[in-house]
């Protein structure tokens, strides 16, 4: 494992030179050495070069307003053609159709694909979090079927975890499985699963016992082929014409029994497993970053210093998020699960991503009078359609915080 | 980081927690050159830390002394132990002898300097030549902390080789460890306050409201704590790290002292309350040694010199981690 200096001792220690008298110790629980200093490793760093080439040629002429779509853009040939490297599902043991590579050798190939752009969306979920949910808790059979199968590209996957009346509150879920003889049957409705329409499976988190008051008891995590009978997606059209996001309605759904991903009623110990998987990565800062190279691209060498400062502030607020990044990867990697860390990372990160085109928007605007350059119009009405969103994905603002507090031992 | 490191960290770190007390803060704020303090760090050889072995240190590189100044910053230490141990090096590289027992300062130009009016030689900045030189005297103590708004200078003590710039960046990259020393104690202030402090019957760590600021208080607190290291990472201070550490330092300073100030009410402005002991260093740093625009524009020109298509590269190759 790559990871750099622990620097041991900082916030250790309670304070001694506070205003001590007569007040309780406190041990911050949250801090540098939560994101030790951690250097990818060569063996990652060797894919860099390749995926670079790749990039080039896949993605030759394609129109910055287009990449700017970063990890929502679909594009089932393209994921094909990244499998065919194999670059889908690196993590996954050989034996499993996988790269038998680490995280760190993900951290660098995600981070190129983002970088530029990449439409990446069709393997994304599968890639990111479901296989290596059911490497993790999946049966021998299931992995067997269906891993080799994400890493071909041929299976993609959508994430069943909102519901109508399930949003931030997710443990309050209603989508229920109840044993029937040789399997599940499965009622209710998920919402905002992304590209739910052009997958073909969902990992789904429903209640197998208990009500919703009951809290994450209960909650057990099932794996949904969308092409059973009973199961209809419906596409959401958002405000951009943009048709990512689905309702999935689950109508006496019957699913074999081997649907159920892992034990039974631990649906809500695995999700958070999962989350620290899809909230610690780079998806969470570069997703307005297709945007500011165009920006700076057309900056040139003898900018405006006003616009020089405005890209270096943005520079400086990515370039520490990015180093939190390669230190969760590296706990990651060490088997640890960093929750409080990747949700203080993502609620940051996606403040950044948010604060991007806002920024650019300015500085656009702070010249009326000159003409702006089309394409970089076009890439920030773009992204400044779906900034505000970036902090809804994948947790809330709201909740994240409230996990940063908890970490903080706050409740 | 070996276990020697770590070692020296900790012996520090004990030896400040029994050196630096808020009453002893409070004197050197009040008038006192703090010459006892001085003498026990001295004792301590923890100053002499980067210097060779040779010459009686520990011939620790800039990533082994980052954790110390950041003890510094979290102990509020009221002497420029952190830029005395800076300068020392600074001369030591080119075989220049410090003066004897000295308290130092990096002196780039500032409207503030830290410690100022404790300081008996500045490192200044002469065209481009890094020149210490004598303290002859002290402006204003705007802050309250022993700063001075102005320095007089004396006599020329030592000539280093021409390096423009470099007292600046290592200025810059010593505000901002200090500071992020600083913001850590801060945070945990922060939170002891508001599990102890009760309002509506409950404590005001208990509030929504009140968890949400320090969420964000933690967040701002990490992320300058992460740029501050990586401006310590390798064998010099690099003016891309270290632009974006002090950018990152100030921008976090306003949000972390408005957030700890929030938290505590008025209190925590008091005299008496050691929280503002910690504000007010964290508000001279952020004035001092160039501000989040003064580093956001040398970044930024840095980044589009790079010749890099991508930010991306840009961050890795020039401000990722760099192997120990």
């Amino acid at each position: 494992m790559h990871v750099g200096p622990i620097l041991l001792g900082y916030g250790r220690e309670t304070a001694r030179s506070g205003n001590t008298g007569n007040q309780k110790d406190v041990c911050v629980s949250l801090t540098l050495e939560n994101f030790p200093s951690a250097t990818i490793p060569p063996h990652a760093e060797a894919l860099r070069s390749e995926v670079k080439a790749f990039i080039a040629e896949q993605l030759e002429g394609v129109p910055a307003h287009v990449r700017a779509r970063s990890w929502s853009g679909f594009d089932a040939d393209f994921s094909r053609a990244l499998a065919a490297r194999g670059w889908v599902g690196v993590t996954l043991p050989r034996e499993y159709g996988g790269a038998g590579l680490d995280a760190f050798a993900r951290f660098v190939l995600v981070e190129e694909l983002l970088a530029a752009g990449a439409p990446v969306a069709a393997h994304w979920f599968g890639d990111r979090q479901s296989a290596p949910l059911l490497l993790h808790y999946g049966t021998e059979e299931q992995r067997r079927s269906i891993l080799p199968r994400i890493c071909k590209g041929e299976l993609f996957f959508c994430i069943g975890m909102s519901e109508p009346n399930s949003g931030s509150d997710l443990a309050s879920v209603r989508t229920r499985a109840e044993r029937v003889p040789g399997g599940w049957k499965l009622n209710g409705q998920k919402i905002w699963s992304t590209y739910a329409h052009k997958s073909h499976y969902m990992i789904a988190l429903v209640r197998t016992s208990g009500t919703s008051e009951d809290r994450q008891n209960g909650l057990s995590q099932f794996l949904v082929d969308l092409s059973l009978p009973g199961v209809t997606v419906r596409p959401i059209m958002i405000g951009t014409g943009d048709t990512d996001f689905n309702e999935v309605f689950f109508e006496d759904v019957i699913l074999p029994e081997d649907a159920l991903v892992g034990s039974e009623g631990n649906g809500w110990k695995q999700v958070n497993a999962e989350l620290a998987f899809e909230r610690s990565g780079p998806e969470r800062i570069y997703s307005s970053l297709v945007l500011l190279d165009l920006w700076a691209r057309l900056l040139g060498d003898n900018p405006d210093p006003e616009d020089a400062a405005r890209l270096g502030r943005l520079v400086a607020r990515l370039a520490p998020l990015r180093e939190m990044s390669v230190a969760m990867t590296a706990v990651l990697a060490a088997g640890g699960s960093p929750l409080t860390e990747a949700a203080l990372f993502k609620d940051m990160g996606t403040e950044i991503e948010q604060q991007i085109p806002a920024e650019i928007a300015d500085a656009v605007g702070r010249r009326p009078e000159l003409a702006a350059d089309p394409e970089l119009v076009r890439t920030l009405a773009y992204l400044m359609q779906l900034n505000h969103v970036f902090s809804l994905r994948g947790g809330t603002r709201e909740i994240l915080r409230g996990m940063i507090a908890r970490g903080l031992g706050l409740r | 980081m070996t276990d020697e490191d770590t070692f020296l960290t900790e012996a520090f770190r004990r030896q400040l927690a029994g050196l630096v007390t808020p009453e002893g803060i409070r004197q050197i704020e009040a008038g006192d050159a703090g010459a006892g303090l001085w003498q026990e760090l001295e004792d301590s050889g923890f100053v002499n830390a980067m210097l060779p072995e040779e010459a009686g240190g520990a011939g620790i590189g800039l990533a082994q002394a980052f954790p110390l100044i950041f003890a510094a910053g979290e102990f509020c230490v009221p002497v420029p132990f952190a830029e005395t141990m800076i300068v020392r090096a600074m001369l030591s590289a080119q075989g220049l002898a410090a003066p004897d027992g000295a308290p130092l300062i990096l002196a780039a130009a500032s409207p503030t300097y830290p410690c100022g009016r404790l300081a008996r030689h500045a490192l200044v900045e002469r065209d481009g030549v890094p020149t210490l030189v004598a303290v002859a005297g002290s402006g204003d103590d705007v802050f309250g902390t022993a700063a001075a708004a102005t320095l007089a200078e004396g006599e020329v003590i030592a000539v280093l080789s021409p390096s423009p710039g470099a007292v600046m960046l290592a200025a810059a990259a010593v505000a901002s460890a200090l500071t992020a020393g600083a913001m850590a104690r801060v945070l945990e202030m922060s939170l002891r306050y508001a599990s102890e402090r009760q309002q509506f019957g409950r404590s005001l760590g208990k509030f929504q409201a009140i968890q949400q600021q320090l969420a964000v208080l933690a967040e701002q607190v990490l992320s300058a704590q992460v740029a501050a290291r990586s401006a310590f990472a390798g064998t010099a201070f690099d003016p891309v790290r270290v632009a974006a550490a002090k950018c990152r330092a100030n921008e976090a300073a306003t949000h972390v002292c408005n957030i700890a100030h929030a938290i505590h009410g008025a209190i925590g402005a008091t005299w008496e309350f050691d929280l503002q002991l910690y504000t007010r260093r964290i508000k001279q740093w952020q004035l001092a040694f160039g501000s989040e625009s003064y580093w956001g524009g040398r970044l930024g020109m840095a980044r589009l010199a790079s010749g890099h298509d991508l930010t991306s590269d840009f961050l890795r190759l020039q401000l990722g981690a760099k192997v120990a």
